[in-house]
């Protein structure tokens, strides 16, 4: 697989991660598949994306909208105060992990998982809970690198 | 903390643990050992380092993994 093309939101890391390309072309390649894995939709992926940057208060990932996504400036408004009713059954059940993963992971319950899974099945559970994990560490590399 | 996995497993899985769960998203998880392979194997910092600071997040993190 080559590379993919680095993104705007890319840039700041690039700089600093230059310094072992080979580490930071693996870590692309990691993260397009994430987001190509398919097992959830890219705007589901968007809305947990920009919710733990809201949560870090991350600039370089709020300020960036993800390719062949729309979220509505009411969204995003909404995301940006951890208001989750504009969004459906199954996009709450996601935004919910994404609330707790950065600084409260171990408060994340059972009921919270099941409900994820309920809406979206076990696959896409995993890929979930990966990606975001991933949203959490990209925050922290923009906020302590940069 | 538990290290039981809270996700049903595949189908076909004889065990439900961190391995057979990412097994659901095989392309993400081979690039991802992909990238800690490159990780560990290579880089200016020494290997007792790398797990010393690993050590010391997964205690900090409270991670029984």
């Amino acid at each position: 697989m080559s590379p993919p093309t680095s993104t705007p939101v890319d840039a700041n890391l690039e700089l600093t991660l230059g310094a072992r390309p080979e580490l930071w072309s693996r870590f692309q390649n990691f993260y397009a598949a994430l987001w190509a894995d398919g097992h959830v939709s890219r705007r589901v992926l968007e809305l947990c994306r920009l919710r733990v940057a809201a949560i870090h208060g991350c600039h370089a990932e709020w300020e960036y909208r993800t390719a062949d996504v729309f979220v509505a400036d009411t969204d995003l408004a909404a995301l940006q105060r951890g208001d989750f009713l504009p969004f459906d059954h199954c996009e709450q059940a996601a935004l919910q992990i994404a609330e707790k993963t950065p600084f409260q992971h171990h408060a994340i319950t059972d009921i919270e998982v099941k409900a994820v899974e309920d809406g979206y099945g076990p696959a896409a559970t995993v890929a979930l809970l990966t990606a975001i994990a991933f949203f959490d560490v990209r925050c922290r590399w923009h906020l302590t690198l940069n | 903390m538990s290290t039981t996995p809270r996700v049903t497993p595949p189908p076909k899985a004889t065990t439900a643990d961190f391995g057979t769960l990412m097994s659901y998203i095989a392309k993400p998880t081979a690039a991802f050992f992909d990238l800690y392979a490159e990780y560990w194997q290579r880089g200016v910092l020494p290997a007792d380092l790398k797990e010393i600071t690993r050590l010391r997040n997964a205690r900090v993190t409270d991670c029984g993994y």
